[in-house]
């Protein structure tokens, strides 16, 4: 899902470079912490890797994108996170143009961001059914804001719309099917093991066990 | 905090099975990046376009442009991603193809990749002079026995010379081109172990360094 260069006009390639640079300092500005830097760099880099998985599908294969996964996890701080892997795999493997970075990182972290304010919702809650069935739509809502963001970034080189986004989102298809199950199995899996890095916090219930919440 | 949950084990549980499930399952899908890669080939220049994981670009666009950017021709890819056309212009020839949703690449064939086209031509010309040359001679022999043997000779080594050269060019284009290919495929770009290393490096160096710069101001 990512734009190569030469397809956006210099107007739009712009535009996204000045829009995303500035959401990036708005959110560093908002939502960064330090204590939670370690755990912003990880995650980078499961998003940075994400895009390398093939997953065998038949004849062809598919891969992660996982903006849902990092909305999730980093919140405010995930666009930042997505602007710098997106940068890093623009140059060193050439995925997307140099000249789209801006594009790129805006149609992901836009994704992301959405994800992450949809969890927001359900981050207090007790019932970790409805937190983990909430991540696992996370997951699907990522690609999709990204895929109508691409279908919107293209309709300014002279596609029309409603074309490109029924062909973006219909491509993309498995890949929101499976960030659904992999981004609900991460956050259950997270639940488990450790709720503090989705910002899930554990306290004791009224029988006096603990439990996840 | 309990350590096997008995509500979060099942539905991790759940969504690992439905994970391997939709594995199994057979889908098509649009790559990350697209490649093109061509080559000349006698008077034929192919081209053959492939997402990174190998599967080909099908109904892509490929269009030809010279090194002033003028649009030479312009094609589909076959079911095989593959797009052929004779050599248009002896020129540094750019092939772009567009494979929709963003998906553009472009590969440069330099002019002295290409074979002569004038020249190939001139040959031609020349070949249908000598053959009115040795027409003309064949027409003087007739006249003078003597000196028969001599034209026939040479005329033998000529046309013995241009068939030798001509079976080892199409040898060598055949023996040649898989290697070509294998080059151009090569050269197109293949992710190794280093980049993805360095990258999760360069991730952890730059938070390191914020962090490092953010402490130090606290």
């Amino acid at each position: 899902m990512h734009i190569s260069d030469g397809v956006l006009s210099t107007t739009v390639c712009l535009g996204s470079y000045i829009l995303s640079i500035g959401i990036c300092s708005l959110c560093i500005k908002k939502s960064m912490k330090t204590k939670e830097l370690p755990k912003i760099a990880m995650i980078t880099s499961i998003f940075f890797i994400a895009s390398l998985i093939s997953i065998p599908l038949g004849p062809t294969s598919v891969h992660l994108i996982l903006p849902g996964l990092v909305g999730t996890a980093l919140g405010g701080m995930a666009f930042p996170s997505v602007l710098l892997g997106i940068i890093l795999q623009a140059i060193l493997f050439q995925h997307g143009g140099l000249t789209t970075i801006g594009a790129n990182s805006l149609m992901m972290g836009l994704g992301a961001l959405g994800a992450g304010s949809i969890f927001s919702l359900v981050k207090k809650s007790n019932n970790s059914k409805l937190i983990i069935n909430t991540g696992a739509i996370c997951g699907a809502m990522g690609v999709l804001i990204a895929g109508i963001t691409l279908a919107l970034l293209l309709t300014t080189a002279g596609e029309d719309f409603y074309g490109v986004a029924k062909v973006a989102l219909l491509a993309h298809v498995p890949v929101i099917v499976i960030e659904t199950i992999i981004t609900g199995a991460a956050i259950a899996f997270l639940l488990k093991v450790k709720p503090d890095l989705i910002g899930v916090k554990i306290k004791p219930d009224e029988t006096g066990v603990k439990v996840i919440q | 905090m309990k350590k096997n949950s008995p509500i979060v084990n099942s539905i991790f549980f759940n969504w690992f099975i439905a994970v391997s499930m939709i594995l199994l399952a057979p889908r098509n899908s649009f790559g990350h990046k697209v490649n093109i890669f061509a080559y000349a080939e006698g008077q034929m220049v192919y081209t053959e376009s492939y997402f990174p994981d190998g599967s080909k670009v099908v109904g892509g666009v490929v269009e030809v442009y010279d090194s002033q950017g003028n649009n030479l021709l312009s094609g589909k890819t076959d079911h095989l991603g593959q797009f052929n056309f004779p050599i248009p212009k002896k020129d540094d020839l750019k092939i772009v193809i567009i494979a929709g949703m963003g998906h553009k690449n472009s590969y440069l064939l330099s002019a002295d990749e290409l074979p002569d086209i004038i020249e190939q031509e001139k040959k031609l010309a020349q070949e249908t002079i000598k053959g009115q040359e040795t027409r003309k001679d064949q027409e003087i022999t007739k006249d003078s026995p003597l000196q028969k043997s001599d034209v026939v000779q040479t005329v033998n080594l000529d046309e013995f010379k241009k068939i030798i050269d001509q079976s080892l060019d199409e040898k060598l284009d055949q023996k040649l081109s898989p290697i070509l290919r294998k080059l151009a495929k090569s050269e197109n770009e293949k992710i190794s172990p280093t980049e993805i290393f360095g990258g999760i490096g360069y991730i952890f160096g730059i938070v390191g360094l914020i962090l490092y710069f953010t402490k130090r101001n606290n």
